[in-house]
């Protein structure tokens, strides 16, 4: 097991080193630099070239993603171009910022799932497992921006006024330190990712009460709550850990419209304004950040599928 | 000259004194509180509180810069720390601010400045003749120009002195009849001797507190503001808002007290919240069609003039702007004292436009046009445009671009596209984007005849002949000119009903030219 995960981590380098240098092309292929991206409509030659002077943005394409990998080595991940500041001071904030959004999502949205999974799949073709059914369908359905809109209209500008409609923060406090504000993000997302688990959840838990362990257990006459918690749960969980770390992955994507829609300063929000800028260094940063996320959770799940399945567990 | 507002969005609206009617109806017909505070400006002015302010865009870019300012929320900062040395009011009128007075020589290759008595930067420390002088040589730097330089290319900066403590005399290497509205812009503000735009030290109503680029920046009101009384507010924090559904939702929701640009789809919304105001303003910003006249096909000035001719401005209107607009005939500076009301208005007039394209030979042509959602209502103009086109048997495909490709290396090279504009007089205007060397020549005009009578109106000081030359001018870009000027864009904000003082501008430039200077909170 441990030279599997060895492997799985050395594949994890690699999907990083070639993320950075396709994420590299992507962003040389965009038309318009830096300076053009930063005075737009008042690109005028001599401002053009003034700024392009201070941003040095000469050199060719295969010296500066060289030059830019040798200091990642250092970690050191450059100055952006749009604000002339280091890139690790400008992304420590941001990254924060979403994982403490996107913590609290998962948090929420995890044990609920499982728990309403589970009861769905106990309550098998009774009116409350259709409702589930029907609910987690569309919700599944609607993209992220349209349940975040509608909760807005419902929780803070249409219906009722109890929550903020969007986050303010104020100069110098983190965003934990005004919780309310990060309420209908965080349910936006929990709400998105919501659904596949509890989808999964049910599915696999029937197949496990179907099997013939559980059977067998209740044979033995083993109390049903026993049954599930000892016996269904552990069994249902590893396939579930699967899809809760690919909803994981996804929020990381998802948190980019997420926290637009919300005006959240985490990982996304810059990642948006570092595109149209133009801004490289901020651009590679935040999506070498984000594919390190995608590595990292793959990897826990990996490692939970194996310890929630002996068979796997003690192969080699 | 300089870009004005430049790269914000504009939002439609409605004429003005339709927008006063529709205001004071709506508030008629809401109930209760509406009545007490529905009127603009009730009441004296109350001093203190805090204003908070949702402004379009905003990114890692943002600066404060006092001459430099490239985002929206940026304009909004560089108009609170800074004053300018004369001013646009809400009536697009010039007026004198931290002058007196500028006074032209009389060919108006000089231009002398006279600063205020008493007037004091926000530390503390007089404002002197000294630091205008350099306030304009950093603006003007070749090295590293900053956005007004191109309005003050003719500047002659070495020769720039300061005669005495409160004296400025401004040396051109040619006549510049238009130097007041160079100095009114408000990317031309007044800052001391070695500043530094990282701790700013200003000559506006309102000092820095703090600055989150992409995020907010807060003000504390200016002790050594120069005006009697103004500002009113306590403090004010400038809010980005990259996104138009998280500004709306912020006012909504109570967490700003203003937003500038509207979207025209949340006007309604907006009227009906007895809490809430719109505040339109009838502007001088246009969104046209650019004809580059350098190339086929519109190197002949018959297809040029077809095109003109395809143009139904009046559904133009109605469909892109929602009929939050005025109608346009191919001509900028509409607020210049000198625009020619008496040249016929321009209308859809499909057999001659054909006529046209046939003695041209140009029938069944089609050709590419470039959109960018670089401001609202473009692409929107294009479709509509290609629609209104078909009629003339004209192919028109539109290409849409991201703003990045749009302002790419083919910006101002596109042979039909698009750009906006705002509010300014016809000859800044001509010398921003028609003649020759101006940096944003887009429609590639050059017109000797022309040419010389911009030149000489430049040169004129007296009004009565500047106007009958400009006239001229005016005619000739009518008849033969690259723009389509369709129409005239209304700007829409919005804001509490708490928040007074805020009135229509014709400048383009949101929330009465972010003069929050005049705001004030009614509790």
């Amino acid at each position: 097991m441990r030279r599997m995960l060895l492997k799985r981590c050395l594949f994890g380098l690699v999907t990083l080193l070639v993320v950075s240098f396709v994420v590299f092309l992507a962003t040389q292929a965009l038309p318009g630099d830096a300076a053009r991206a930063i005075l737009g409509r008042e690109a005028t030659p001599e401002r053009l070239a003034a700024l392009r002077e201070q941003l040095n943005l000469e050199g060719s394409l295969p010296s500066q993603y060289l030059n830019w990998l040798g200091s990642l080595l250092q970690f050191d991940l450059g100055t952006s171009l749009a604000a002339k500041q280091p890139v690790t001071g400008m992304i420590g904030p941001t990254l924060v910022n979403s994982s403490v959004l996107m913590l609290s999502a998962a948090v929420v949205a995890t044990p609920l799932a499982i728990v309403i999974g589970t009861w769905s799949a106990l309550k098998k073709d009774s009116a409350v497992d259709h409702a589930t059914g029907i609910v987690t369908l569309v919700l599944a359905a609607l993209p992220e921006f349209v349940v975040g809109i509608l909760l807005v209209l419902l929780l803070s500008t249409g219906l009722f006024h109890l929550l903020p409609a969007v986050y303010v923060g104020t100069p110098g406090q983190q965003v934990w330190n005004d919780p309310a504000q990060l309420v209908l993000p965080a349910l936006t997302l929990v709400l998105a990712v919501l659904p596949y688990i509890v989808r999964i959840m049910r599915a696999t838990m029937l197949e496990v009460l179907d099997s013939e362990y559980v059977q067998q257990a209740r044979l033995k006459g083993v109390p049903e709550r026993t049954v599930i918690i000892r016996h269904a749960l552990p069994n249902a969980v590893g396939p579930v850990a699967q899809v809760i770390a690919l909803q994981l992955a996804w929020l990381v994507g998802g948190v980019v419209i997420v926290e637009y829609l919300f005006r959240f300063p985490g990982v996304g929000f810059q990642l948006i304004d570092a595109v149209a800028n133009r801004d490289l260094p901020l651009v590679q940063a935040l999506v070498l950040a984000i594919a390190l996320f995608y590595v990292v959770v793959n990897l826990l799940a990996d490692v939970v599928t194996l310890a929630a399945n002996p068979k796997v567990r003690t192969a080699r | 000259m300089i870009f004005g507002p430049s790269r914000r969005q504009i939002r439609g609206v409605v004429a003005v004194a339709a927008a006063a009617a529709m205001l004071l109806a709506s508030t008629a017909c809401s109930p209760g509180t509406a009545s007490t505070d529905g009127a603009q400006d009730s009441g004296t002015p109350q001093a203190g509180g805090t204003l908070r302010v949702g402004i379009v865009g905003g990114s890692a870019k943002d600066s404060l810069d006092a001459h430099s300012p490239v985002t929206h929320p940026d304009e909004a900062r560089v108009i609170q720390l800074y004053d300018t040395l004369a001013t646009y009011d809400a009536d697009h009128q010039l007026e004198m601010a931290l002058a007196e007075d500028i006074t032209p020589s009389e060919d108006a290759t000089t231009w002398t400045v006279t600063l205020r008595e008493g007037l004091k930067f926000s530390d503390g420390s007089p404002i002197r003749a000294e630091d205008v002088v350099f306030t304009f040589r950093r603006i003007t730097d070749p090295a590293d120009p900053k956005s007004g330089a191109a309005g003050l290319a003719l500047l002659d900066r070495d020769r720039l002195a300061a005669t005495d403590a409160r004296t400025v005399t401004f040396p051109f290497t040619k006549p510049l009849a238009t130097f007041p509205d160079a100095v009114a812009q408000y990317s031309n503000g007044i800052v001391p001797e070695g500043y530094d735009p990282t701790a700013p030290v200003g000559s506006g109503p309102f000092m820095l507190q703090s600055f989150d680029p992409g995020s907010q920046s807060t003000f504390v009101r200016n002790p050594h503001y120069w005006r009697a009384e103004q500002p009113y507010l306590d403090e004010i924090t400038i809010i980005d808002f990259p996104d138009d559904t998280a500004r709306v939702n912020a006012l909504l929701g109570g967490q700003v007290d203003a937003i500038d640009q509207l979207p025209l789809s949340q006007i309604e919304v907006i009227k009906a919240n007895p809490n809430l105001r719109v505040l339109e303003s009838e502007t001088g910003s246009w969104i046209p069609f650019t004809m580059r006249i350098d190339q086929a096909p519109f190197d002949d000035p018959r297809v040029r003039e077809a095109f003109r001719l395809m143009v139904d401005r009046e559904e133009m209107v109605q469909q892109v702007l929602g009929g939050h607009g005025t109608v346009g005939n191919d001509m900028y500076g509409r607020f210049d004292p000198c625009y020619p009301d008496d040249i016929p208005q321009r209308t859809q007039d499909i057999d001659r436009a054909k006529e046209l394209l046939a003695e041209a030979g140009q029938s069944d042509l089609t050709v590419e046009l470039v959109t960018s959602p670089v401001a609202a209502g473009l692409v929107e103009a294009a479709q509509v445009f290609a629609e209104q086109a078909k009629e003339a048997g004209v192919t028109v495909d539109v290409r849409k671009v991201d703003p990045g490709e749009f302002y790419g290396d083919q910006y101002l090279q596109w042979t039909f596209a698009q750009d906006f504009w705002f509010t300014r007089d016809y000859l800044p205007q001509t010398a921003a984007g028609s003649v020759e060397g101006a940096p944003y020549n887009e429609t590639h005009w050059s017109n000797p005849e022309w040419a010389a009578l911009v030149e000489e109106a430049s040169a004129t000081v007296d009004e009565e002949a500047r106007c009958d030359l400009i006239a001229q001018a005016q005619q000739i870009e009518y008849d033969l000119g690259g723009y389509i000027i369709w129409g005239f864009p209304n700007s829409v904000d919005a804001h509490t009903a708490a928040v007074q003082g805020l009135v229509p501008d014709k400048s383009g430039i949101p929330l009465t030219s972010f003069g929050f200077r005049s705001v004030w909170l009614n509790n």
